[in-house]
């Protein structure tokens, strides 16, 4: 039986630990070293999928974690992490998925800029809903 | 009735007449005995010939009777049959209608599970936008640290890289800029990053699992020395290759 503070520092570094699974090259790491092969880490991924529960995915500062445990849960992705070049190309959809609000937001602002070039006469609306 | 077992009626009649046709017809000479006779026999056979008659009669009216009883069951027959068709239709309506009930409630079960205060979601959307977790800052570039995940250095910095530092290993230098790659920070220098939230999760206890794993995961004790020296994952000397 663990003492509370046993129980604290367990839930300490086991949301640390899944939101290191964020990290592409994290992962290609432990699949290097063969982490991702021992049955006892595989149920221990299972066991973190309790992260995906409201109460404490709220905690969750990074929530691509999520998915990629999720993609860890199926043994051919694991398998597959062992290549470099595959975390890298995860890492650079990673990138490119997480620039695209930013992108669809300047494109935004793009537009509503030549709109109001167009009609000088209109007010500016606020940028509050283009998220 | 008279035996209902023997001939139909309609044979009966018919030897009947042939009998009297026989006995109308005889051509040979009567004898004066026979006269008497053939006489007698034709008024036994008339006789015989009119009960026959009536009996006929009665088993005409029994048979339109039977008819009209018949015709009766047709009817009923067809009644029922068309009952049990609406029957069979509202039994299958009545089975979709609760089947479709049973299914929303479901789904209002689920609904109710999963529901959250719009206020916290607000919360975190701001909290995981506010941090650039979920979307890139609008200044970045290639080359920028900043990633949506966490980069080696605040993996480090958390809990889990002080558990590793515990031991010295001094064979982590090969990460550029590393502060923590020439050896462990003072505590008051580490930097605390938000993830890792200590703060906020005063009360929060994961859940119960026993030890069921067999294995630490990596991050504590003996696995999180190699995690730390060698991981040379640094995602700056990547992000030149990208896009």
């Amino acid at each position: 039986m663990e003492t509370e503070e046993q129980a604290r520092n367990r839930f300490q570094s086991e949301l640390e630990f899944i939101q290191c699974l964020a990290n592409p090259n994290y992962l290609n790491f432990l699949a290097q070293r063969g982490f991702l092969r021992e049955r006892p880490f595989i149920n221990y991924l299972k066991y973190l999928l309790y992260w995906k529960e409201p109460e404490y995915a709220k905690f969750l500062k990074y929530p691509h974690c999520l998915h990629m445990l999720e993609l860890l849960q199926y043994e051919h992705f694991r398998k597959e992490l062992v290549n470099a070049q595959c975390a890298k190309f995860i890492d650079e959809q990673q990138l490119l998925h997480w620039q695209h609000y930013s992108r669809k937001r300047t494109r935004l602002q793009q537009a509503l800029a030549e709109q109001q070039q167009q009609q000088p006469q209109q007010p500016p609306h606020g940028n509050a809903a283009a998220k | 009735m008279a035996a209902a077992a023997e001939k139909p009626t309609k044979e009966r009649l018919l030897s009947v007449l042939d009998d009297l046709e026989v006995l109308s017809r005889s051509q040979k000479l009567p004898q004066p005995g026979e006269d008497v006779q053939v006489l007698e026999l034709l008024v036994q056979r008339d006789r015989e010939f009119q009960e026959l008659m009536e009996v006929a009669q009665q088993q005409g009216s029994v048979h339109q009777e039977m008819q009209l009883l018949e015709k009766e069951v047709e009817k009923r027959d067809s009644d029922i049959q068309q009952l049990q068709k609406q029957l069979k239709e509202a039994e299958h309506i009545l089975a979709t209608a609760v089947y479709q009930a049973k299914e929303k409630l479901k789904s209002i079960d689920k609904a109710r599970k999963g529901s959250i205060s719009s206020e916290e979601i607000i919360k975190y959307a701001h909290r995981i936008s506010a941090s650039n977790a979920v979307c890139a800052p609008l200044n970045w570039v290639p080359g920028d640290p900043r990633r949506p995940y966490p980069t080696d250095l605040e993996m480090r910095s958390g809990m889990l890289g002080h558990m590793a530092n515990m031991p010295t290993n001094g064979v982590n230098g090969h990460l550029p800029g590393d502060a923590l790659a020439a050896g462990r920070l003072p505590d008051v220098l580490t930097p605390h990053y938000p993830w890792q939230s200590s703060d906020v999760s005063v009360g929060m206890l994961p859940p119960h699992h026993g030890n069921d794993f067999g294995l630490e995961p990596p991050g504590h004790n003996k696995e999180n020395e190699d995690d730390v020296e060698a991981m040379s994952t640094d995602s700056s000397s990547s992000s030149s290759d990208s896009d």
